[in-house]
Protein backbone atom coordinates (compact mmCIF):
# COMPACT_ATOMS: atom_id res chain seq x y z
CA UNK A 1 0.00 0.00 0.00
CA UNK A 2 1.31 3.19 -1.46
CA UNK A 3 3.46 2.26 -3.57
CA UNK A 4 1.49 2.87 -6.60
CA UNK A 5 1.52 6.55 -7.02
CA UNK A 6 1.83 7.55 -10.80
CA UNK A 7 -1.94 6.87 -11.97
CA UNK A 8 -5.01 6.78 -9.51
CA UNK A 9 -6.25 3.30 -9.28
CA UNK A 10 -9.97 2.25 -10.20
CA UNK A 11 -12.20 2.38 -6.91
CA UNK A 12 -12.21 -1.29 -5.55
CA UNK A 13 -15.51 -2.61 -6.87
CA UNK A 14 -17.79 -2.98 -3.80
CA UNK A 15 -21.03 -3.04 -5.59
CA UNK A 16 -19.81 -5.42 -8.39
CA UNK A 17 -21.37 -8.22 -9.59
CA UNK A 18 -21.53 -11.69 -6.94
CA UNK A 19 -18.15 -13.31 -6.50
CA UNK A 20 -17.86 -17.09 -6.39
CA UNK A 21 -17.55 -17.61 -2.46
CA UNK A 22 -14.83 -18.73 -1.29
CA UNK A 23 -12.53 -17.02 -4.20
CA UNK A 24 -10.79 -14.26 -3.58
CA UNK A 25 -11.64 -11.10 -4.97
CA UNK A 26 -8.52 -10.19 -7.08
CA UNK A 27 -10.19 -7.08 -8.95
CA UNK A 28 -10.96 -5.93 -5.44
CA UNK A 29 -8.11 -3.38 -4.99
CA UNK A 30 -5.13 -6.05 -5.75
CA UNK A 31 -3.03 -3.66 -7.12
CA UNK A 32 -3.09 -1.39 -4.09
CA UNK A 33 -2.13 -4.39 -1.95
CA UNK A 34 -5.15 -5.70 -0.10
CA UNK A 35 -7.36 -8.67 -1.18
CA UNK A 36 -10.90 -9.41 0.36
CA UNK A 37 -12.55 -12.58 0.97
CA UNK A 38 -14.48 -14.28 3.49
CA UNK A 39 -13.07 -15.85 6.73
CA UNK A 40 -14.11 -19.57 6.38
CA UNK A 41 -12.62 -19.31 2.93
CA UNK A 42 -8.67 -18.09 4.34
CA UNK A 43 -9.32 -20.72 7.10
CA UNK A 44 -10.47 -23.56 4.65
CA UNK A 45 -7.92 -22.66 2.60
CA UNK A 46 -5.19 -22.96 5.07
CA UNK A 47 -6.97 -25.94 6.87
CA UNK A 48 -6.65 -27.94 3.92
CA UNK A 49 -3.45 -27.13 2.16
CA UNK A 50 -1.60 -28.07 4.86
CA UNK A 51 -2.47 -31.73 6.52
CA UNK A 52 0.15 -32.78 8.62
CA UNK A 53 -0.77 -36.61 8.71
CA UNK A 54 -0.32 -39.14 11.36
CA UNK A 55 -0.36 -42.91 9.72
CA UNK A 56 -1.48 -45.68 11.90
CA UNK A 57 -0.15 -48.20 9.50
CA UNK A 58 -0.58 -51.86 10.20
CA UNK A 59 -0.25 -53.64 6.68
CA UNK A 60 0.29 -53.42 3.55
CA UNK A 61 -2.17 -50.57 2.60
CA UNK A 62 0.77 -48.37 5.19
CA UNK A 63 3.09 -50.01 2.10
CA UNK A 64 0.99 -47.87 -1.03
CA UNK A 65 1.43 -44.75 1.30
CA UNK A 66 4.73 -44.70 1.66
CA UNK A 67 4.72 -44.67 -2.23
CA UNK A 68 2.47 -41.71 -2.03
CA UNK A 69 4.85 -39.81 0.54
CA UNK A 70 7.98 -40.64 -1.93
CA UNK A 71 8.69 -38.51 -4.76
CA UNK A 72 7.00 -39.93 -7.48
CA UNK A 73 3.14 -39.73 -6.21
CA UNK A 74 3.97 -36.99 -3.58
CA UNK A 75 1.51 -35.49 -1.35
CA UNK A 76 3.82 -32.71 -0.94
CA UNK A 77 2.08 -31.50 -3.84
CA UNK A 78 -1.25 -30.80 -1.63
CA UNK A 79 0.63 -29.96 1.26
CA UNK A 80 0.10 -32.80 3.37
CA UNK A 81 4.14 -33.80 3.49
CA UNK A 82 4.88 -33.18 6.99
CA UNK A 83 4.49 -36.75 8.23
CA UNK A 84 3.81 -36.49 12.33
CA UNK A 85 4.25 -39.64 14.47
CA UNK A 86 2.79 -38.03 17.52
CA UNK A 87 -1.20 -37.83 17.05
CA UNK A 88 -0.74 -34.33 19.46
CA UNK A 89 0.88 -32.80 16.27
CA UNK A 90 -1.27 -33.65 13.48
CA UNK A 91 -4.98 -33.17 12.33
CA UNK A 92 -5.01 -36.19 9.77
CA UNK A 93 -5.03 -39.73 10.73
CA UNK A 94 -4.68 -42.21 8.48
CA UNK A 95 -5.73 -45.82 8.76
CA UNK A 96 -3.67 -48.01 6.81
CA UNK A 97 -4.78 -51.65 7.42
CA UNK A 98 -5.84 -54.44 9.41
CA UNK A 99 -7.35 -53.15 13.00
CA UNK A 100 -7.87 -56.10 15.47
CA UNK A 101 -10.38 -56.03 18.62
CA UNK A 102 -6.87 -55.84 20.99
CA UNK A 103 -5.66 -52.63 18.41
CA UNK A 104 -8.95 -50.92 18.60
CA UNK A 105 -8.94 -49.03 22.12
CA UNK A 106 -5.03 -47.98 20.99
CA UNK A 107 -6.60 -46.36 17.97
CA UNK A 108 -9.40 -44.75 19.91
CA UNK A 109 -6.86 -42.94 22.59
CA UNK A 110 -4.77 -41.66 19.21
CA UNK A 111 -7.52 -40.59 18.02
CA UNK A 112 -8.51 -38.71 21.31
CA UNK A 113 -4.95 -37.34 21.56
CA UNK A 114 -5.28 -35.92 18.45
CA UNK A 115 -6.23 -31.66 18.50
CA UNK A 116 -9.38 -30.67 16.88
CA UNK A 117 -10.11 -29.77 14.28
CA UNK A 118 -9.13 -33.18 13.06
CA UNK A 119 -10.17 -35.57 10.31
CA UNK A 120 -9.81 -39.90 9.23
CA UNK A 121 -8.87 -41.25 6.70
CA UNK A 122 -10.02 -45.21 6.18
CA UNK A 123 -7.79 -46.45 3.72
CA UNK A 124 -8.33 -49.90 2.53
CA UNK A 125 -10.72 -52.85 2.64
CA UNK A 126 -9.50 -54.04 6.23
CA UNK A 127 -9.90 -50.67 7.92
CA UNK A 128 -12.71 -49.76 6.22
CA UNK A 129 -15.28 -52.87 6.64
CA UNK A 130 -12.74 -55.60 8.21
CA UNK A 131 -12.00 -56.89 4.26
CA UNK A 132 -12.14 -61.04 4.39
CA UNK A 133 -10.48 -61.05 7.93
CA UNK A 134 -14.38 -62.19 9.14
CA UNK A 135 -13.34 -63.46 12.19
CA UNK A 136 -12.84 -63.14 16.06
CA UNK A 137 -10.29 -60.54 16.36
CA UNK A 138 -10.59 -58.53 13.62
CA UNK A 139 -12.22 -55.00 14.05
CA UNK A 140 -15.41 -54.71 11.02
CA UNK A 141 -14.30 -51.45 10.21
CA UNK A 142 -13.03 -48.41 12.31
CA UNK A 143 -16.03 -46.73 12.00
CA UNK A 144 -16.80 -49.28 15.16
CA UNK A 145 -15.03 -46.42 17.35
CA UNK A 146 -13.99 -43.46 15.77
CA UNK A 147 -15.65 -41.45 12.88
CA UNK A 148 -14.41 -41.28 9.64
CA UNK A 149 -14.48 -38.52 6.72
CA UNK A 150 -13.30 -41.03 3.61
CA UNK A 151 -12.98 -44.27 3.10
CA UNK A 152 -11.14 -45.60 0.28
CA UNK A 153 -12.09 -48.85 -1.68
CA UNK A 154 -9.01 -51.10 -2.52
CA UNK A 155 -6.91 -54.35 -1.59
CA UNK A 156 -4.17 -52.34 -1.05
CA UNK A 157 -5.29 -48.96 -3.29
CA UNK A 158 -2.99 -47.69 -5.56
CA UNK A 159 -1.62 -44.18 -4.70
CA UNK A 160 -3.84 -42.34 -7.28
CA UNK A 161 -7.05 -43.68 -4.62
CA UNK A 162 -4.96 -41.92 -1.86
CA UNK A 163 -4.89 -38.47 -3.86
CA UNK A 164 -8.36 -38.79 -4.57
CA UNK A 165 -9.38 -38.89 -1.48
CA UNK A 166 -7.22 -36.50 -0.24
CA UNK A 167 -8.14 -34.39 -2.80
CA UNK A 168 -12.20 -35.60 -1.32
CA UNK A 169 -10.89 -34.48 1.75
CA UNK A 170 -9.42 -31.28 1.07
CA UNK A 171 -13.24 -30.12 -0.57
CA UNK A 172 -15.22 -31.55 2.58
CA UNK A 173 -12.57 -29.10 4.48
CA UNK A 174 -12.88 -26.11 2.59
CA UNK A 175 -16.86 -26.48 2.75
CA UNK A 176 -17.09 -26.89 6.06
CA UNK A 177 -17.77 -23.34 7.47
CA UNK A 178 -14.95 -22.22 10.76
CA UNK A 179 -17.65 -19.57 11.49
CA UNK A 180 -20.47 -21.28 12.05
CA UNK A 181 -18.67 -23.86 13.76
CA UNK A 182 -17.46 -20.63 16.37
CA UNK A 183 -21.09 -19.62 16.39
CA UNK A 184 -22.49 -22.80 17.23
CA UNK A 185 -20.02 -23.49 19.75
CA UNK A 186 -20.36 -19.50 21.41
CA UNK A 187 -23.84 -20.78 21.21
CA UNK A 188 -23.25 -23.80 23.37
CA UNK A 189 -21.65 -22.07 25.70
CA UNK A 190 -24.26 -19.48 26.39
CA UNK A 191 -26.93 -22.31 27.06
CA UNK A 192 -24.18 -24.00 29.45
CA UNK A 193 -23.55 -20.76 31.27
CA UNK B 1 19.83 -75.06 30.41
CA UNK B 2 22.73 -74.10 27.78
CA UNK B 3 22.04 -73.32 23.88
CA UNK B 4 24.90 -74.05 21.73
CA UNK B 5 24.84 -71.60 18.49
CA UNK B 6 25.41 -73.87 15.41
CA UNK B 7 28.58 -73.95 14.03
CA UNK B 8 28.17 -74.05 10.15
CA UNK B 9 31.62 -76.28 9.72
CA UNK B 10 30.36 -78.60 12.00
CA UNK B 11 27.30 -79.99 9.65
CA UNK B 12 27.38 -82.97 9.47
CA UNK B 13 25.55 -83.96 6.27
CA UNK B 14 23.89 -82.15 3.57
CA UNK B 15 20.48 -82.33 2.71
CA UNK B 16 19.51 -85.42 0.78
CA UNK B 17 16.11 -87.02 0.44
CA UNK B 18 17.67 -90.18 0.91
CA UNK B 19 19.37 -89.21 3.87
CA UNK B 20 16.04 -87.86 5.23
CA UNK B 21 14.49 -91.07 4.83
CA UNK B 22 17.12 -93.23 6.55
CA UNK B 23 16.93 -90.24 9.37
CA UNK B 24 13.23 -90.41 9.57
CA UNK B 25 13.13 -94.63 10.03
CA UNK B 26 15.96 -94.62 12.36
CA UNK B 27 14.64 -92.13 14.55
CA UNK B 28 11.27 -93.93 14.83
CA UNK B 29 12.43 -96.76 15.87
CA UNK B 30 14.55 -95.30 18.51
CA UNK B 31 11.44 -93.85 19.54
CA UNK B 32 9.41 -96.67 19.67
CA UNK B 33 12.00 -98.94 21.38
CA UNK B 34 12.43 -96.31 24.29
CA UNK B 35 9.30 -94.28 24.52
CA UNK B 36 6.96 -96.05 23.25
CA UNK B 37 6.53 -94.17 19.99
CA UNK B 38 3.70 -95.00 17.23
CA UNK B 39 3.16 -94.14 13.50
CA UNK B 40 0.44 -91.67 12.82
CA UNK B 41 -1.46 -93.35 9.28
CA UNK B 42 -2.93 -90.19 8.51
CA UNK B 43 0.67 -89.20 7.61
CA UNK B 44 1.29 -88.40 3.87
CA UNK B 45 4.22 -86.48 4.05
CA UNK B 46 6.85 -86.69 6.43
CA UNK B 47 7.17 -88.74 9.68
CA UNK B 48 4.83 -88.30 12.64
CA UNK B 49 5.43 -90.04 15.83
CA UNK B 50 2.54 -90.49 18.06
CA UNK B 51 4.16 -90.69 22.09
CA UNK B 52 2.16 -90.67 25.33
CA UNK B 53 2.63 -87.66 27.49
CA UNK B 54 4.59 -89.13 29.91
CA UNK B 55 7.42 -89.73 27.45
CA UNK B 56 7.37 -86.52 25.59
CA UNK B 57 10.17 -85.00 27.51
CA UNK B 58 12.09 -87.90 27.20
CA UNK B 59 11.31 -87.96 23.36
CA UNK B 60 12.04 -84.66 22.80
CA UNK B 61 15.34 -84.10 24.75
CA UNK B 62 16.58 -87.49 22.71
CA UNK B 63 15.72 -85.72 19.39
CA UNK B 64 17.36 -82.49 20.86
CA UNK B 65 20.44 -84.26 22.41
CA UNK B 66 21.10 -87.59 20.73
CA UNK B 67 24.32 -87.50 18.78
CA UNK B 68 22.33 -89.10 15.86
CA UNK B 69 19.48 -86.52 16.01
CA UNK B 70 20.33 -83.24 17.24
CA UNK B 71 17.48 -81.50 15.97
CA UNK B 72 18.50 -78.38 17.65
CA UNK B 73 15.72 -76.29 16.25
CA UNK B 74 11.73 -76.37 17.37
CA UNK B 75 9.88 -75.10 15.25
CA UNK B 76 6.25 -74.70 16.02
CA UNK B 77 4.16 -76.27 19.12
CA UNK B 78 0.36 -75.91 18.06
CA UNK B 79 -2.76 -78.35 18.05
CA UNK B 80 -5.24 -79.80 16.10
CA UNK B 81 -9.00 -80.05 16.64
CA UNK B 82 -10.16 -83.33 15.57
CA UNK B 83 -13.89 -82.23 16.55
CA UNK B 84 -16.35 -83.42 13.70
CA UNK B 85 -13.07 -84.78 11.89
CA UNK B 86 -14.48 -87.34 9.66
CA UNK B 87 -13.53 -90.84 10.61
CA UNK B 88 -12.08 -90.04 13.96
CA UNK B 89 -12.07 -91.66 16.91
CA UNK B 90 -10.22 -90.77 19.75
CA UNK B 91 -9.14 -87.74 21.83
CA UNK B 92 -10.41 -84.49 20.50
CA UNK B 93 -6.92 -82.57 20.56
CA UNK B 94 -3.38 -83.20 19.32
CA UNK B 95 -0.81 -81.37 20.11
CA UNK B 96 2.35 -81.13 17.33
CA UNK B 97 5.66 -80.74 17.51
CA UNK B 98 7.71 -80.06 14.80
CA UNK B 99 11.20 -80.47 15.15
CA UNK B 100 14.51 -79.76 12.77
CA UNK B 101 17.63 -80.21 12.74
CA UNK B 102 20.38 -77.69 11.45
CA UNK B 103 23.20 -80.42 11.85
CA UNK B 104 22.20 -83.11 9.93
CA UNK B 105 20.67 -81.33 6.59
CA UNK B 106 17.42 -80.42 6.77
CA UNK B 107 15.56 -83.52 8.74
CA UNK B 108 12.43 -83.09 10.39
CA UNK B 109 9.91 -85.01 12.60
CA UNK B 110 7.11 -84.40 14.32
CA UNK B 111 6.21 -85.65 17.30
CA UNK B 112 2.12 -85.93 18.36
CA UNK B 113 0.45 -86.30 22.14
CA UNK B 114 -3.12 -87.01 22.08
CA UNK B 115 -5.14 -84.87 24.64
CA UNK B 116 -8.78 -85.70 25.84
CA UNK B 117 -10.84 -82.58 26.01
CA UNK B 118 -11.97 -83.47 29.88
CA UNK B 119 -8.27 -82.46 30.82
CA UNK B 120 -6.35 -81.22 28.20
CA UNK B 121 -2.68 -81.23 29.85
CA UNK B 122 0.57 -82.04 28.01
CA UNK B 123 4.16 -81.52 30.03
CA UNK B 124 5.88 -78.60 29.09
CA UNK B 125 9.32 -78.54 27.26
CA UNK B 126 10.06 -74.64 27.76
CA UNK B 127 13.19 -75.56 29.55
CA UNK B 128 14.59 -77.58 26.56
CA UNK B 129 13.74 -75.25 23.76
CA UNK B 130 13.38 -71.64 25.03
CA UNK B 131 10.91 -70.61 22.15
CA UNK B 132 8.31 -73.37 23.38
CA UNK B 133 7.78 -70.57 26.26
CA UNK B 134 5.64 -68.50 23.33
CA UNK B 135 4.28 -71.74 21.39
CA UNK B 136 3.02 -72.92 24.23
CA UNK B 137 1.28 -70.11 25.43
CA UNK B 138 -0.02 -69.53 21.76
CA UNK B 139 -1.42 -73.10 21.97
CA UNK B 140 -2.94 -71.97 25.53
CA UNK B 141 -4.57 -69.03 23.61
CA UNK B 142 -6.14 -70.49 20.89
CA UNK B 143 -6.76 -73.85 21.67
CA UNK B 144 -7.28 -74.02 25.65
CA UNK B 145 -3.99 -77.08 26.09
CA UNK B 146 -2.52 -76.57 29.79
CA UNK B 147 1.13 -77.27 29.23
CA UNK B 148 2.24 -78.58 33.03
CA UNK B 149 5.03 -76.69 34.46
CA UNK B 150 5.22 -73.73 32.19
CA UNK B 151 6.05 -70.57 34.26
CA UNK B 152 3.67 -67.99 33.05
CA UNK B 153 1.03 -69.43 30.97
CA UNK B 154 -0.63 -66.20 29.91
CA UNK B 155 -2.33 -65.55 26.73
CA UNK B 156 -0.14 -64.46 23.67
CA UNK B 157 -2.43 -63.48 20.57
CA UNK B 158 -5.70 -62.59 22.06
CA UNK B 159 -6.70 -59.65 24.24
CA UNK B 160 -6.64 -59.66 28.00
CA UNK B 161 -10.45 -59.60 28.62
CA UNK B 162 -10.89 -62.50 25.89
CA UNK B 163 -12.70 -65.64 27.11
CA UNK B 164 -12.63 -68.93 25.38
CA UNK B 165 -10.11 -70.35 22.46
CA UNK B 166 -11.42 -69.35 19.32
CA UNK B 167 -9.35 -71.83 17.54
CA UNK B 168 -11.38 -74.84 19.11
CA UNK B 169 -13.95 -75.95 16.34
CA UNK B 170 -16.80 -75.09 18.95
CA UNK B 171 -16.40 -71.52 19.31
CA UNK B 172 -18.99 -69.90 17.70
CA UNK B 173 -17.69 -68.00 14.50
CA UNK B 174 -19.91 -64.68 15.00
CA UNK B 175 -18.91 -64.43 18.40
CA UNK B 176 -16.72 -61.35 19.04
CA UNK B 177 -15.48 -59.65 22.10
CA UNK B 178 -14.33 -56.02 22.63
CA UNK B 179 -11.83 -55.05 24.83
CA UNK B 180 -12.13 -52.05 27.37
CA UNK B 181 -8.74 -50.90 28.02
CA UNK B 182 -6.13 -49.39 25.74
CA UNK B 183 -3.31 -50.71 27.80
CA UNK B 184 -3.46 -53.54 30.10
CA UNK B 185 0.29 -53.98 30.41
CA UNK B 186 0.09 -50.53 32.14
CA UNK B 187 -0.15 -52.67 35.49
CA UNK B 188 2.75 -54.78 35.32
CA UNK B 189 5.16 -52.20 33.87
CA UNK B 190 4.11 -50.21 36.74
CA UNK B 191 5.13 -53.34 39.17
CA UNK B 192 8.21 -53.45 37.43
CA UNK B 193 9.31 -49.75 37.24
CA UNK B 194 8.88 -49.99 41.38
CA UNK B 195 10.79 -52.99 41.84
CA UNK B 196 13.77 -51.52 39.73
CA UNK B 197 13.47 -48.52 42.39
CA UNK B 198 11.13 -46.22 40.80
CA UNK B 199 7.96 -44.10 41.78
CA UNK B 200 4.76 -44.39 40.02
CA UNK B 201 3.79 -40.78 41.32
CA UNK B 202 0.19 -41.39 39.60
CA UNK B 203 -1.48 -44.96 39.17
CA UNK B 204 -3.85 -45.56 36.23
CA UNK B 205 -5.71 -48.06 38.23
CA UNK B 206 -6.49 -45.39 40.61
CA UNK B 207 -7.61 -43.36 37.60
CA UNK B 208 -9.61 -45.20 35.56
CA UNK B 209 -12.64 -43.33 34.34
CA UNK B 210 -16.08 -44.56 35.68
CA UNK B 211 -18.90 -45.99 33.79
CA UNK B 212 -20.45 -42.42 33.54
CA UNK B 213 -17.72 -41.61 31.26
CA UNK B 214 -18.19 -43.51 28.48
CA UNK B 215 -17.42 -42.46 25.10
CA UNK B 216 -20.39 -41.42 21.88
CA UNK B 217 -20.14 -45.36 21.02
CA UNK B 218 -21.34 -46.66 24.21
CA UNK B 219 -17.85 -48.41 24.79
CA UNK B 220 -15.88 -47.92 28.08
CA UNK B 221 -13.60 -44.75 27.80
CA UNK B 222 -9.53 -45.19 27.52
CA UNK B 223 -7.48 -44.71 30.16
CA UNK B 224 -6.28 -41.59 31.40
CA UNK B 225 -2.27 -40.80 31.22
CA UNK B 226 -0.03 -41.34 33.96
CA UNK B 227 3.73 -39.70 34.34
CA UNK B 228 6.20 -41.45 35.96
CA UNK B 229 9.32 -40.17 37.25
CA UNK B 230 12.50 -41.65 38.72
CA UNK B 231 12.49 -41.57 42.88
CA UNK B 232 14.90 -39.11 44.00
Amino acid sequence: MGAETTAAPPVTSVGSPEPPIGALHQDAGLNQGFVTTTIDAVVGWGRKNSLWPFTFGTACCAIEFMALAGSKYDIARFGAEFIRFSPRHSDLLVVAGTITYKQAPILRRIWEQMMEPRWVLSIGACASTGGFYDCYCTLPGIDEVIPVDVYVAGCPPRPEAYIDAILQLQQKIQDASYMSDRANRSHERIQIG
Amino acid sequence: MTFQPVDLDKVLTPASAEGRKEFETRAFESLRSRFEAALDPRDRWGLTAVVPARHLRGAVRFLRDDPSCLMDLMLDITAIDYLGYPGHDGARFGVVYNLRSQRFGSNRLRLKVWVEEEDPVVPSVHDLYRIADWQERETWDQYGIVFEGHPDLRRLLNHVEFVGHPLRKDYPVRKRQWLSTNDPMILPLEARLEARGFQVLEHVAANSPSVEETDLLGKPAVEKVNYVEKAT
